[in-house]
């Protein structure tokens, strides 16, 4: 065989062309055309793979030319352990058919001269040796052969440059040749990129449940939830299988009547609704109670977040900009979802508070406003501590507006409340104090956005910020080091509860 | 491979709701004010009435328990069943 080697109509990883010239630069070039679907060239990328390296640093390139799209190409190659350059080529695969592929993989050796010198179909080890050795000779250099290593043959699969034109273009996907655009382009996302929910994938979040099953309707707009629904919101928000039982719940405790997540989702409010995780799931899930809790860096926390909000979103219609109409917005309504750290706490968990067992796995619903920072490392009382923390959210929904209904949540991160442990402080015992603490006389509220409340009382009385302590929330979370707290403002005017409920243990 | 993605939308379609007849007058007509609670809507809802009022409309007033959750289904029976037309106010 002396043909000579046709040019090559192929896309690379870096700017500059690929061409035959460049490739036999160094002596000879390896040619290794392969797809995705086939078997027998992941056999053959594997095998050759670790000694392209070195075949490239003794005068033979190797390229493996695939039958995909470049992203798709560069992540099998890499699973693959495939060494050398990577270039791909679109159907109709003109590279493949001006070489005469017609079954991967299909090896060529290139000499100097630009000629085929040899051609390998499929997987043959002692011919793929041969191939090597004549290279070697042409590089003047020796050359590592493939091991011997079963299987020693193995058939190739069809080209798609074999197949019908048409039917390789359909098989390419849609009309972009990407799926995470695609997603863009339905719809599916929170403006992030997201893991599109093949069936496969979908069946994996599911396991053994039935798909079907509905969690009744997500307002606004009253799609139902069903088990595949959510399936699908977790597969685009990136959870693993293993979170599912975390999500179902938080979407059970959302769509409980109680929490009225009508309001809340279409609100001009910035609030979006917090998740906390209690109980032994944490562990399971390696859910951040941590250090960062509040910020990017976990899966679980995020993803788990996030596919709350995007059943919200998607599922619910509750999307920004449509029938969501938040002002503002907040990062939070991406997704919103922290552990807490019973472990550090000197205090009962938030689910023992509110009646399950210490050993229960429980998610917490609570509609929230983004997180204010409450710097205190110099505090020397706990009276003192309390009182900083308090009065952090004074200015909570409006500088003036007092008393607040609904909750607002305070994450004591663990140096904090290891001051409260020291101490002796109870979590009753802060959230009184802090409730008794914040006070102003009604004379100085009644300017701007204030409350009847505040109108109607004397104005040396002093009004509290909160209506009752049981309005202030207690987590103890965030890493060891740092003397940094947090204050979450309510979602008001919404009539809602707290909605707690069990995650379901398989 | 894949042939198709699961949706996370509810894909089912609904037959739009048609808009009631829009009356020719008010006059004699029975309009019900809906107070969703929001702050000074009622306000809104006085001036409305005043306006009603003297165009020959009959009023009446009735109110959401809470402004950020839909009105019952009571609440909704009651109006249709007693109004001709009704009237929400939203302000703040």
């Amino acid at each position: 065989m002396t043909a000579q080697a046709p040019e090559l109509a192929v896309t690379g990883i870096d700017q500059e062309p690929v061409t035959v010239r460049g490739l036999i630069a160094g002596g000879a070039a390896l040619l290794l055309f392969v797809n995705e679907d086939c078997p027998t060239s992941a056999l053959a990328m594997r095998n050759l793979g670790p000694l392209c390296l070195g075949l490239e640093h003794a005068g033979l390139s190797c390229t493996a030319v695939f039958e995909d799209r470049l992203e798709v190409a560069i992540r099998v190659a890499r699973r693959c352990g495939w060494t050398g350059r990577v270039v791909s080529q679109s159907a109709p695969y003109a590279t493949s058919r001006a070489y005469g592929v017609v079954s991967v993989p299909t090896a060529f050796l290139v000499s100097r001269g630009g000629q085929i010198a040899t051609r390998v179909t499929g997987w043959d080890q002692p011919a793929l040796a041969g191939l090597i050795q004549e290279a070697s000779a042409m590089t003047g250099r020796p050359l590592t052969a493939p091991p011997a290593t079963e299987p020693l043959r193995k058939p190739g699969c069809s080209s798609k440059a074999a197949i019908d034109p048409e039917l390789a273009a359909a098989m390419e996907g849609n009309s972009n040749g990407d799926e995470l655009e695609e997603m863009f382009e339905r719809g599916w996302t929170d403006g992030l990129p997201v893991i599109p929910p093949t069936p496969e994938r979908v069946e994996k979040m599911l396991g053994n449940r039935d798909g079907a099953t509905s969690l009744g309707v997500v307002p606004p707009a009253m799609g139902e939830a069903t088990l595949a629904r959510l399936a699908a919101c977790a597969v685009l928000a990136g959870c693993r299988p293993e979170y599912f039982p975390v999500v179902v719940a938080a979407a059970r405790a959302a769509l409980d009547p109680r929490f009225n997540l009508h309001g809340q989702a279409v609100t001009t409010q910035p609030a979006g609704q917090l998740i906390v995780v209690n109980g032994p799931v944490r562990h399971d899930l390696n859910l951040n109670s941590g250090m960062g809790v509040l910020g990017p860096g976990n899966r679980a926390n995020l993803t788990i977040g996030r596919a709350l909000r995007l059943l919200v979103s998607l599922t619910g219609g509750g999307m920004p900009g449509t029938l969501d109409r938040s002002t503002l917005g907040q990062m939070g309504k991406i997704g919103f979802c922290v552990a807490e750290d019973e472990e550090g706490s000197p205090w009962e968990p938030l689910h023992v508070e509110r009646g399950f067992a210490a050993t229960q796995s429980v998610v917490t619903l609570i509609g929230a406003d983004a997180p204010l920072s409450i710097s205190d490392h110099r505090s020397r009382s706990p009276e003192d501590l309390a009182y900083v923390l308090g009065w952090a959210a004074a200015t909570q929904w409006s500088t003036n507006w007092w008393p607040l209904h609904e909750p607002s949540v305070f994450i004591i991160c663990p140096e904090h409340a290891q001051m409260f442990r020291a101490h002796g402080w109870t979590k009753q015992r802060l959230r009184e104090f802090m409730f008794d603490a914040v006070t102003k006389p009604a004379g100085e509220l009644r300017r701007g956005e204030t409350t009847p409340f505040v109108h109607a009382a004397d104005p040396a009385a002093h009004i509290r910020k909160w209506s009752s302590a049981e309005a202030i929330v207690l987590l103890v979370a965030g890493g060891e080091a740092g003397r940094y707290s947090a204050v979450l403002g309510p979602c008001t005017g919404m009539g809602y509860q707290i909605v707690s409920a069990e995650v379901e243990s398989r | 491979m894949s042939l198709a993605y699961v949706s996370p939308f509810d894909e089912r379609v609904r037959a739009p709701e048609p808009l009631a007849p829009r009356p020719a007058s008010l006059n004699g007509l029975h309009i019900t004010l809906l107070d969703i609670t929001k702050n000074r809507g009622a306000e809104f809802l006085d001036r409305i009435e005043t306006l009603l009022l003297a165009r020959g409309a009959a009023t009446s007033r009735v109110a959401k328990e809470i402004f950020s959750k839909p009105a019952a289904l009571d609440l909704i029976d009651e109006v249709a069943r007693h109004s001709h037309a009704v009237v929400q106010a939203l302000a703040d």
